[in-house]
């Protein structure tokens, strides 16, 4: 039976991206609950929103690895007749799930380059979908956007141990760009006083 | 050498076939799937992770330089491969061999998916011990997994080891070079508050 090897990738993207996002999303939250950024919880409870990610990574897996292939396809491995490019392509069965994803890529599996370009996208996918669901949780806590109006002035992760990630957003961009133009300035100034030209030159006064 | 590589090789995978659980499980753990992503996952959470300010940015950077020594350890495997195609053990010994996964078309040594689970690792275990030492683990397992499937000579694992750990030395090193740009990337990310 000959099948064409892109059926066997679509399917396999499909599936290594719900892989991957759940998966993210649990460590994440697992991560975010164990750091304390509440900005970036699924629920507003810390020891509900572990369980959860752990349930997302068991769920992940489970989703990969767990269901039967339902489409013609090289499930090979499941067999000691290993080799894809001899054995009958046919839908996996059940018995041969734990070797069913061991497809080379020459045959529809996901190379290196594939794998990375799809987890970076469940990857974000994973943050954003934290980002809205911790801004839900941030105010069923305080019934606004933030926590303690006092610790206004924090960026980044820090910040949003105690906000959300849209009232943080701005805070942070704001002290960026201060920062990046101090930055600017004090290389500037640092490079006039030792450019290579004054030194070159003989006119440098350092 | 070569003989001793062999004959370990044989004996470990002349286990497989005896229980098919652990067949299932060894299928599952040496997946070009499972383990990559617990690699890249566990960097992805080392950035998140961190209770102060000082001690996420430590945690951001070494990610930052495990994914760099990850990429990097791709390349030193294709540069060696391109030098010395060791064939694959399952070509050199069809009839000893029970292959319980595909046949990879790549040179065998040294074995890519451990020298990348090893560099990952190493970069754990710099800045979180326990952290670091179940990498660690998983990646040795993960190697195991290989040579019991037949995909790989126990010197290829070893190798791989190895490649994976001077991969993350020679990054370190980049790092200290490069400064400016490593902090540069996290307080980027900061100022868009995911760092």
């Amino acid at each position: 039976m000959s099948v064409n090897p892109s059926d066997v990738r679509n399917l396999f993207e499909i599936h290594y991206f719900l892989f991957a996002f759940l998966s993210s999303l649990g460590t994440l939250q697992i991560a975010v609950t164990s750091s304390g950024i509440r900005g970036l919880w699924l629920m507003p409870y810390r020891r509900v929103t572990r369980w959860l990610g752990f349930v997302c990574i068991i769920t992940g897996i489970l989703v990969f690895f767990g269901q039967p292939l339902y489409i013609d396809g090289p499930w090979a491995a499941g067999s000691v007749q290993a080799d894809s490019t001899t054995r009958e392509w046919g839908a996996a069965s059940w018995d041969e799930l734990a070797g069913a994803r061991n497809v080379n890529d020459i045959h529809g599996g996901l190379d290196g380059v594939d794998q990375a370009i799809w987890f970076s996208l469940a990857a974000i996918s994973a943050f954003a979908v934290s980002v809205v669901f911790g801004a839900l949780s941030v105010k069923a806590i305080t019934k606004e956007l933030r926590v303690d109006a006092k610790l206004d002035d924090i960026d980044g992760l820090t910040g949003l141990v105690h906000s959300s990630y849209f009232h943080n957003l701005p805070i942070s961009i704001r002290n960026f760009r201060l920062e990046a133009r101090k930055f600017w300035r004090d290389g500037v100034r640092s490079a006039d006083r030792w450019s290579l030209m004054k030194i070159i030159s003989g006119s440098s006064t350092e | 050498m070569n003989s001793i590589d062999a004959t370990l090789l044989i004996w470990l995978n002349g286990f497989s076939g005896s229980i098919k659980v652990f067949d299932d499980l060894m299928r599952l753990i040496a997946s070009d799937y499972l383990m990559p992503l617990v690699f890249s996952l566990s960097m992805f959470g080392l950035w998140f992770s961190g209770k102060t300010s000082s001690q996420r940015m430590t945690y951001q950077s070494t990610a930052l330089i495990g994914i760099s020594a990850l990429s990097i350890s791709n390349v030193v495997v294709w540069l060696i491969n391109s030098l010395w195609n060791r064939p694959r053990p399952f070509l050199d010994h069809p009839d000893e061999l029970n292959l319980l996964f595909y046949s990879p078309t790549d040179p065998s040594f040294p074995a890519n998916p451990v020298a990348i689970g090893f560099a990952v690792a190493m970069a754990a275990w710099m800045v979180n011990r326990k952290f670091g030492l179940w990498l660690f683990a998983v990646a040795s397992l993960f190697g195991f997994s290989r040579v019991y499937a037949g995909v790989f000579y126990p010197t290829d694992i070893v190798a791989g080891a190895l490649v994976g750990i001077a991969v993350y030395g020679f990054t370190s090193y980049l790092r200290r070079a490069l400064e400016p740009l490593v902090t540069m990337v996290v307080r980027l990310a900061r100022g868009l508050s995911v760092g």
